[in-house]
């Protein structure tokens, strides 16, 4: 047990941030990103002779992590108008991100993100992301393609940095 | 402003977020959701030393099996057609397996959830039975009584309070018998499709 646990707190140490950014530019909000990070990694702990072996434990904690999101989601759903969730998200957003960035994250389809955020943040290849999702490698070029597009549509403010940066 | 712009600008502005969360923390939910899981399993005193039994249960006569549905939540009775789960005497728990030609369609997921939720660890398959590569833990006769058998089942009854800590109960359910054994969680099993197989030890209950 003291090998696993030393195995796994190195994993947890060189993983966690990459995971922690990877939600939060799903979810656009830092605390409930750590929370439902935090909980991906105990999910994980709890079946680490399993994950140890996945091909990426990183992209499954992050999946893990997201998946929890959406059952909050589903429970919210039950109680609120969607709408309402919606509107109240922006308020919290990620602590020291560009909130023109997180709002335009935010206007992105789900799957959009989610792919977006395991290719940046995870580093994730064509081939890996498209089986931690489970969706066909093309779909995810045409996700990672269509997000990218919308970005460079909906970030003034990049494009001016972008320009200036030229200049 | 290209692909990599956009990439890189997000890499950067989502850097400065860090996880806060220590792994200590981690640990300890992790802690706290096993002790959910077993659900009121009270950790017994440390094994002494002793012989590895397996015990075998012997069929008490024809009875038809059919497949089991999931259990439902809560901890009280589970009774499907395939096997029961109730509470026994003494804060032990009584299971019965149904045994029958129909064996197979027994679903060993539901058994060993339904055992779970008694506080009861379990490994349960069905077609062959695993126990421990090495010496097998010790205490299974005082985790294991034979129960009174009714309507051609295999009954037993199970103190889950007795069992060592850092092991589960192995159960292999077979045509013509149910095999039980103590387990450690972390040692390696070996499985054998074979029910006469038996490691050193055993002790038949009834007829096996």
């Amino acid at each position: 047990m003291g090998h696993q646990q030393d195995e796994f707190a190195d994993f947890y140490r060189a993983s966690k941030d990459s995971c922690l950014r990877a939600v939060a530019a799903v979810v656009g909000d830092r605390k409930l990103a750590e929370e439902q990070v935090a909980e991906g990694f105990t999910r994980a702990w709890a079946a680490w002779a399993k994950v140890r072996t996945h091909p990426c434990p990183r992209a499954w904690v992050t999946r893990t992590a997201l998946n929890l999101g959406v059952s909050r989601w589903r429970r919210l759903r039950r109680e609120v108008p969607l709408a309402d969730y919606d509107a109240a998200a922006p308020a919290r957003q990620a602590d020291g991100v560009d909130p023109d960035l997180i709002a335009a994250l935010r206007l992105l389809p789900a799957r959009q993100r989610e792919v977006l955020a395991l290719r940046i943040f995870l580093d994730l290849d064509t081939e890996t992301t498209a089986k931690v999702i489970g969706i066909a490698p093309g779909t995810v070029m045409a996700h990672m393609s269509r997000a990218i597009a919308a970005l460079r549509r909906d970030l003034p403010s990049a494009q001016t940095k972008a320009t200036e940066v030229s200049r | 402003m290209n692909e990599h712009d956009v990439m890189t600008q997000l890499r950067e502005s989502f850097s400065g977020l860090h996880m806060d969360t220590p792994v200590a923390e981690v640990f300890a939910r992790g802690r706290l959701r096993r002790r959910r899981q077993l659900a009121g399993l009270t950790v017994a005193t440390a094994a002494t030393a002793g012989a590895a039994a397996v015990l075998a249960l012997s069929v008490a006569g024809p009875a038809h099996t059919r497949s089991a549905n999931p259990a439902p939540p809560g901890r009280g009775s589970v009774k499907l057609a395939a096997f029961s789960v109730a509470r026994g005497p003494g804060g032990s728990t009584t299971l019965i397996m149904r045994n029958g030609p129909k064996y197979r369609q027994l679903d060993p997921a539901a058994v060993r959830l339904a055992l779970a939720r008694h506080g009861i660890p379990a490994l349960v398959t069905v077609g062959s039975f695993c126990r421990a590569a090495h010496a097998a833990p010790a205490g299974l006769s005082r985790v294991v009584h034979p129960g009174a058998p009714a309507d051609g089942s295999d009954a037993m009854v199970i103190d889950g309070r007795a069992m060592p800590p850092g092991t589960r109960l192995s159960i292999g359910y077979f045509r013509g018998a149910v095999k039980i054994a103590l387990i450690e969680d972390t040692g390696r099993v070996s499985c054998s499709t074979a029910a006469g197989q038996h490691a050193g030890g055993n002790t038949a209950i009834r007829g096996g």
